[in-house]
């Protein structure tokens, strides 16, 4: 194996408390992260090490679950525990609670920002994902409230340019969904995964979709548009995901996170068994049967279980990722081929 | 050989004593389960569908209230709020009342409670309603 991951730094983010989730802002000059110690904390490189900027104030009564920046940089929500997410936004030289979504009736374990940024979802333990719209005074109505899942949903996700939500769930399922008459309503099911789903992340252009699991393994579902043979076509438009590759055997536990790199393509892995992976996509590989190698394995990267993997969203291989120990890492892919 | 020919051999309905008994008692034994099991069923069903119908009945006349409050209202919040009560209502009066096979029941009341939590996020209601509706509970069947 000639590509390499080299660790950068390495710091403790939240001491003595687990470290669920890390961002980085849309310019990649701040990544904020979130942990069981309830804080929020904003860091930003400082010459030669990482220096916390900015400490949110107390804004919540449990863990913080995930984080989620507005596509234009300006506003950061928080997913809690305590059933509310926070929308947080500079006033000044720091940072303050604009509003408080209320709705959830338990923990909350996901926030996303559709590409427009008019749109926000969350996602709870109540198996309900709620759909909000921001109007252009900063307020915040739910627009729909979706009960598709039949258990814990873990993560939501905005597909990069369209309006199309997915989300994963406890109950083993990917769902999508698409708005329809003024109500958001699911439009696919992808199973295939044997246990919970735990995240989801879409390749830079839309087209595919990879998801990991408790079952140890990561698909990349793909988009096939129906072919109307009958040459009728106007029964089913909806697009089927069909399920293009497995990775399975390279987790030796669950994989709770995945992220796709916008600039390279490279697909990161956060597992259970402290490892962070780095798989590459076979240039010839053909898109109905796609695969990926595994390019980089880092087995200790953190002394804990690993959370969350982010790619930088402007620098080519600059990952950040974190752990139950507290600790946030920012590594640095190089590829020799 | 044959002088008690057209009456039962005494023998016989001693030996087949066993099986008349037990088919007997088989037959008492259905009827006796399927009174019960119907009056069972109807307990069963008489819960539910009151505990549903009251749900929905609570749903339904919450709707109602509010669409009575807000519908002098011309402003472009309130409008939003109407339509969103209205799709609440269309949902409950589709309902098929009379139907309790219905396949698609759970789903619909899913779809039921998802607007009625929408609707409570709209009006900023805090949607804890337990104390009138028994929604935790669910449907077991």
């Amino acid at each position: 194996m000639k590509d390499t991951l080299n660790i950068l730094h390495k710091f403790s983010a939240h001491p003595d408390s687990r470290c669920w989730y890390v961002a980085w802002n849309p310019k990649g000059t701040l990544l904020a992260s979130c942990g069981g110690d309830r804080a929020i904390r904003l860091w930003a490189r400082e010459g030669d090490s990482w220096e916390c900027r900015f400490v949110l104030p107390e804004g919540h009564q449990r863990t913080i679950r995930k984080l989620a920046w507005s596509p234009c940089g300006n506003y950061l929500a928080s997913a809690s525990f305590d059933a509310t997410t926070c929308i947080w936004g500079k006033k000044g030289d720091d940072f303050e609670c604009l509003t408080v979504l209320e709705g959830h009736e338990n923990e909350v374990k996901c926030v996303s920002w559709a590409p427009s940024g008019s749109l926000l979802a969350t996602c709870s333990r109540d198996k309900s994902v709620w759909v909000w719209e921001v109007d252009e005074e900063d307020e915040y109505e739910c627009v729909s409230v979706v009960n598709a899942h039949t258990q814990d949903v873990k993560h939501v996700v905005w597909h990069p340019t369209q309006e199309l939500l997915a989300s994963a769930s406890y109950d083993n399922t990917v769902r999508l969904y698409k708005e329809e008459d003024d109500d958001w309503v699911c439009k696919a099911t992808l199973e295939g995964h044997t246990a919970t789903v735990w995240s989801l992340a879409f390749d830079p252009s839309g087209q595919r979709l990879a998801s990991c699991s408790d079952d140890r393994t990561v698909k990349v579902w793909k988009e096939c548009q129906p072919e109307d043979e009958q040459g009728e076509g106007s029964a089913s438009t909806d697009p089927e995901w069909k399920c293009v590759c497995t990775l399975s055997g390279f987790h030796s536990r669950a994989v709770y996170d995945i992220a796709w790199c916008r600039q390279t393509g490279l697909l990161a892995t956060a597992c259970a068994d402290d490892g962070v992976r780095i798989f590459n996509e076979d240039a010839n590989s053909n898109p109905h049967q796609t695969i990926f190698s595994l390019s980089v394995h880092v087995p200790k990267a953190h002394n804990q279980d690993v959370n969350c993997v982010a790619w930088h969203p402007k620098e080519a291989g600059i990952l950040a990722s974190c752990s139950d120990d507290g600790e946030i890492a920012i590594w640095s892919y190089h590829s020799e081929a | 050989m044959n002088s008690e020919s057209g009456k039962e051999d005494p023998f016989d309905s001693i030996l087949m004593a066993d099986n008349r008994f037990h088919c007997e008692a088989y037959k008492e034994g259905l009827l006796e389960g399927t009174r019960q099991g119907l009056l069972e069923g109807m307990s069963h069903g008489k819960t539910h569908g009151a505990r549903l119908s009251t749900e929905m009945g609570f749903y339904y006349g919450f709707a109602f209230g509010w669409k009575c409050l807000l519908q002098n209202n011309t402003d472009a919040k309130s409008k939003k709020r109407l339509k969103t009560l209205e799709t609440l209502t269309v949902l409950i009066q589709r309902f098929p009342h009379d139907d309790p096979q219905y396949a698609t029941l759970l789903q619909d009341v899913e779809k039921v409670r998802a607007k009625f939590r929408q609707v409570c996020s709209m009006m900023n209601v805090p949607a804890d309603f337990r104390e009138y509706v028994n929604v935790a509970a669910g449907m077991s069947f």
